[in-house]
């Protein structure tokens, strides 16, 4: 960064709606952070909490009212969580599940999203309606059907019954199809005229355009598959196809909880996922040329 | 709508292309929840606990829950629930997208750190909200006694709980809203933008007639899926006040659960189920009727 | 039940051959070792001692596989069981919580136990049978079993200047003592209570209930036993709440609760002797005594957790059988108490050598054996959850002041006797 008195920006990209230009030039940094410093420190409230207790000892942790600061760095929770032989194992599951569901995500979402906003067919008001009307029982009730289900494709116990359900959700058809709505139709009808076919529209000229919604899509998908505890408890048995969530609740027992180790291992659930969305912020912006239109 | 070109030539084909797009998302989605919802919809007219075989009733349980008083209490919180939460939720994911959406140092981390109640599981947020908020040795109170304020009940007082609850799902849903603005904001025109500046628009014009106009289509959807969620809060009440106290943070979803795992009456729950359903789909009806009214003028 | 093939074949129309028959119901026609799947709900420590004992058995049982799978916290088991039950694939031993076993046992997939808790020769506590025992027929088999009693912190009685209690102490001497204990000031509190309303906040008061001579369901059945006797129990809820001496735990499942006496924050609570180790491990110095009565006999509560079977088929039957008799014998009961922080299910145990050389290490426990001669437990009967679910209202409200013992009682009564019209 080495312009301190202005707002940064690549000369092709026009400023954003509220950059404060003017202000910027008083003080050296902007006056936003005022109020984003606080707000990321409520919002950060559990992250740091969790960090802290889970370098706590038990029966420090096993306190009322808990101790705001450890008396010193005990490592014997995250001993504990790594030390069990059966935690790489609920990783990679966990793993695999959310990374195979993110894909199968994108591609159906895509697909049937940009079929709901741009093309004609008969019964798509219909069938988005329907495909909206799907999430209205609530999932306390419909995990015993669709247990029975899976378990007469002969899935229960392994990854497939988590894999299965969670390909697509109508959340990323939805959202997909909210995100096409919302684009300017002027560079695909321009495509059209040109020959192109669908296909080639969708993925040469529209989604190049969406990876702010397609990284929208594949973070919210990873995280509600990453953290799902409910399911994999009804359909998993054996410790060896457990996910992440589901094994870390074996530290907890029926009186007795082995708090160090459950706030390590929540702490390892949860900090890949943000370093990796801190990573990935770059696909959140993404750049548009300032003409807007491409050959 | 696209513009036809060739008549008669593009619809056809269209057809058979957006049949091929969308059959997988309806095969899976549709195919997987034929079975639950017609399962949930026999079991709703049935005495059934699940364990012994069960006999139908036909509409008995609908009409012992129009005379529960219980269920009654279920929906009327609920409903205050979601009509707090979601106007909230999106006003508040729409300002601070907006706040985020600039080039200023660190935004990246700042979004992040945003994004971290979201992405922490129920169970810890259930622990750490349990001890902020406890009425003797929380943080909450600490801070009120500190300003001069009396200390508050909080989640074991019946008439705050509720409001405590929306506030917990604001502090942790925000999030998401946030999140999926600021990908929508990325698509606005820069070009529109642009022009509306030249011509003199100052910052809450172009907010007003340009950014948020493009924004409609996204916050439809955030509208549906909030009250949709909403409606359908569970996790958060089991893992701090299971329904209490007094049952005023007795939600439909948690009555429902209540029904099928706690008194064995999952028949009950079902027809609880249905209509909270029938419920969603005449909100859902009447949202395009408005919309269609809209369009009309 | 839905007729599921019907269902299926109407709606899913998928070829579906994948339809997989449950495993493992062959081999014992083929003459090898037949599979029992164990759902046994144990976490933690006592995991170790069920993998211990496994090993043990399938050594010397070569024909029987214990697959231990399905290791989810009890507390989960019972959604995990009703679908499970509802799609037909349940496993052959699960661990079922005493209260929930009444509507479990309902199921015609349920075994019939009643001449393997004879045919182990031990010698039960009458409440530990009582628990598992539906209309006369033995309907699961005991698994765990412990009792309430108060742990006492002698530092805060200290600082207080109040005497420890003792055996045959009155409710009234518990307010009392409670107020003593309770310095605002400190933040320190004489005792503590559930406010959420569960499972945990009633199954409390109900030694107060049965002392008083009342009891949970009528012997007629048509309504609670309880209506008089409640009120005399709130009361003293009402007593312990005018005075704030009592910690209402705002969060489900107890611990914050514990956690406050850990802390040094509490003088005494009501307590079972999972708690122990926990009390142990915080420096905590502690005192156990029975609990308080009105009427100078002393009463407690237990709430045993059940091993219940499952129909599988002969073979798997047959082998769970060998598999539980084997587990709840006195041998392998003992183990169990010492590794899972139970106690001890028979009288022959509870004098097994190594059960008193461990009950003299940990200062306390045999309080809370010897409390199990007068146990009782809350009957195994449908609609007992509803029974409790009213009963904690009125416990909360009272609790948060809001209302009088006589209007909760009455609240509650209403609602369980209305639970209990219904045909079940």
């Amino acid at each position: 960064m080495t312009m301190t008195a202005k707002v940064e920006r690549p000369p092709s990209r026009p400023a954003p709606p509220d950059s404060p230009r003017r202000s910027a030039r008083r003080l050296p940094f902007s006056p936003w952070h005022l109020l984003l410093v606080p707000l990321a420190l409520l919002f950060a409230i559990p992250l740091i909490w969790l960090l802290i207790s889970s370098v706590m000892t038990n029966a420090e942790i096993n306190r009322f009212p808990p101790p705001l600061w450890p008396k010193g760095i005990d490592l014997g929770g995250y001993a504990y969580v790594f030390g069990h032989s059966m935690f790489p194992r609920w990783f990679a599951n966990s793993l695999i599940v959310s990374v195979v569901a993110v894909a199968a995500n994108l591609l159906f979402g895509v697909l049937a999203g940009y079929a709901f906003a741009r093309l004609r067919f008969f019964g798509s008001r219909v069938l988005l309606v329907l495909m909206l009307v799907t999430m209205a029982i609530p999932f306390q009730l419909t995990m015993i059907p669709t247990f029975i289900v899976m378990r007469q494709l002969g899935l229960i116990d392994t990854l497939g019954a988590l894999i299965v359900p969670s390909l697509v959700t109508p959340f990323a058809v939805f959202l997909m199809r909210q995100f096409f709505l919302s684009l300017p139709r002027e560079l695909e009808e321009a495509a059209w005229i040109d020959g192109c076919s669908t296909f080639g529209v969708l993925f040469r000229i529209v989604l190049p355009l969406s990876k702010p919604a397609l990284a929208t899509v594949a973070v919210l998908t990873f995280l509600t598959t990453w953290n799902d505890l409910t399911w994999p408890l009804i359909a998993i048995n054996h410790d060896t196809q457990y996910t992440l969530p589901l094994g870390l609740t074996t530290f907890q027992g029926l009186h007795r909880t082995n708090w160090a180790a459950v706030m390590a291992g929540n702490v390892v659930t949860v900090v890949p996922v943000l370093i990796a969305f801190l990573g990935a912020q770059k696909t959140f912006i993404q750049s548009v040329t300032a003409s807007g239109l491409k050959a | 709508m696209p513009i036809t070109i060739a008549p008669g030539r593009r619809p056809r084909r269209e057809a058979g292309t957006a049949w091929l797009f969308i059959s997988p998302a309806v095969l899976i989605i549709l195919g997987l929840s034929i079975v639950p919802v017609v399962w949930s919809l026999l079991l709703s007219f049935q005495a059934n606990d699940l364990v012994t075989p069960s006999r139908w009733v036909g509409l008995d349980n609908y009409n012992a829950l129009v005379q529960d008083p219980k269920f009654g209490q279920a929906v009327r919180n609920t409903l205050v629930y979601t009509a707090l939460y979601v106007p909230l939720s999106i006003v508040l994911g729409l300002a601070l997208a907006l706040v985020l959406n600039q080039r200023i140092r660190l935004v990246g981390l700042y979004r992040t750190l945003m994004f971290v109640p979201f992405v922490v599981s129920a169970t810890a947020q259930g622990v750490l909200f349990s001890f902020i908020l406890d009425p003797e040795f929380g943080a909450a109170n600490s801070l009120l006694h500190r300003i001069g304020l009396s200390s508050q009940g909080f989640l074991t007082d019946p008439g705050q709980a509720l409001l405590v609850l929306v506030g917990i799902t604001l502090w942790s849903g925000t999030g998401f809203c946030v999140v999926v603005y600021l990908a929508a904001l990325q698509e606005v025109p820069p070009s529109l933008v642009e022009a509306a500046r030249l011509d003199g628009a100052g910052r809450w014009q172009v907010l007003r007639h340009v950014v948020l106009p493009a924004l409609r289509p996204i916050t439809v959807f955030l509208l549906l899926w909030q009250v949709i969620q909403s409606l359908q809060v569970f996790d958060l009440v089991y893992v701090t006040t299971k329904g209490g106290p007094l049952g005023s943070t007795t939600v439909i979803v948690y009555f429902v659960w209540e029904q099928a795992f706690k008194t064995f009456t999952a028949g009950y729950g079902a027809a609880a189920a249905y209509v909270l359903a029938a419920a969603l789909l005449i909100i859902a009806l009447a949202v395009r009727i408005v919309r269609r009214q809209g369009v009309a003028r | 039940m839905l007729n599921r093939r019907d269902l299926f074949r109407g709606t899913l129309g998928l070829a579906a051959g994948a339809a997989l028959t449950s495993c493992g119901d062959g081999d014992a026609a083929n003459g090898g070792p037949v599979t029992i799947n164990f759902w046994h709900g144990q976490t933690d420590t006592a995991v170790l001692v069920i993998e211990d004992l496994v090993q043990d058995f399938e050594r010397n049982n070569p024909n029987i596989k214990v697959d231990m799978g399905g290791g989810v916290l009890a507390d989960a088991m019972l959604q995990k069981v009703l679908a499970a039950l509802a799609a037909g694939s349940y496993p052959d031993v699960a661990y079922i919580f005493g209260s929930d076993l009444a509507n479990i046992a309902r199921s015609p997939k349920v075994v019939d136990l009643t001449d393997l808790v004879e045919g182990t020769g031990a010698d039960y506590w009458p409440s530990v049978r009582e628990a598992v025992t539906i209309n006369g027929k033995v309907r699961a088999a005991p698994a765990l079993v412990d009792s309430l009693a108060v742990v006492c912190n002698k530092e805060v009685f200290s600082k207080a200047g109040v005497d420890l209690p003792q055996e045959g102490w009155r409710w009234r001497d518990f307010v009392e003592t409670a107020k003593a204990l309770t310095d605002e000031s400190a933040g320190v509190f004489g005792t503590g209570w559930p406010g959420v309303g569960d499972e945990d906040t009633v199954w409390r008061l109900w030694p107060l209930v049965w002392d008083a001579g009342g009891d949970i369901i009528a012997s007629s059945g048509s309504g609670i036993g309880f209506a008089d006797a409640g009120v005399k129990a709130l009361q003293v809820i009402q007593d312990l709440a005018r005075d704030k001496s009592v910690y209402i735990d705002p969060k489900s499942g107890s611990e914050q609760m514990y956690q406050v006496f850990l802390s040094g924050r509490m003088g005494m609570v009501p307590t079972g002797p999972w708690e122990l180790p926990d009390i142990t491990d915080a420096g905590v110095d502690y005192h156990v005594v029975p609990l308080p009565t009105f009427s100078g006999h002393a009463v407690t509560i237990s709430g045993p957790d059940t091993w219940t079977m499952f129909d599988n088929g002969p073979a798997r039957v047959d082998a769970a059988r060998t598999f539980v008799s084997w587990l709840i014998a006195p041998e392998q009961d003992v183990r169990w108490a010492l590794g899972a922080g139970s106690l001890p299910l028979s009288k022959q145990s509870e004098s097994s050598p190594e059960w008193r050389k461990y009950a003299a290490e940990t200062p306390g426990l045999s309080d809370f054996a010897e409390a199990l001669e007068h146990a009782r437990v809350r009957p195994v009967h449908p609609a007992y959850p509803e029974i409790s679910q009213a009963l904690g209202q009125a416990i909360a409200a009272v609790l948060l002041g809001r209302s009088s013992p006589e209007d909760a009682m009455r609240a509650c009564a209403d609602e369980s006797n209305s639970a209990l019209r219904i045909p079940r």
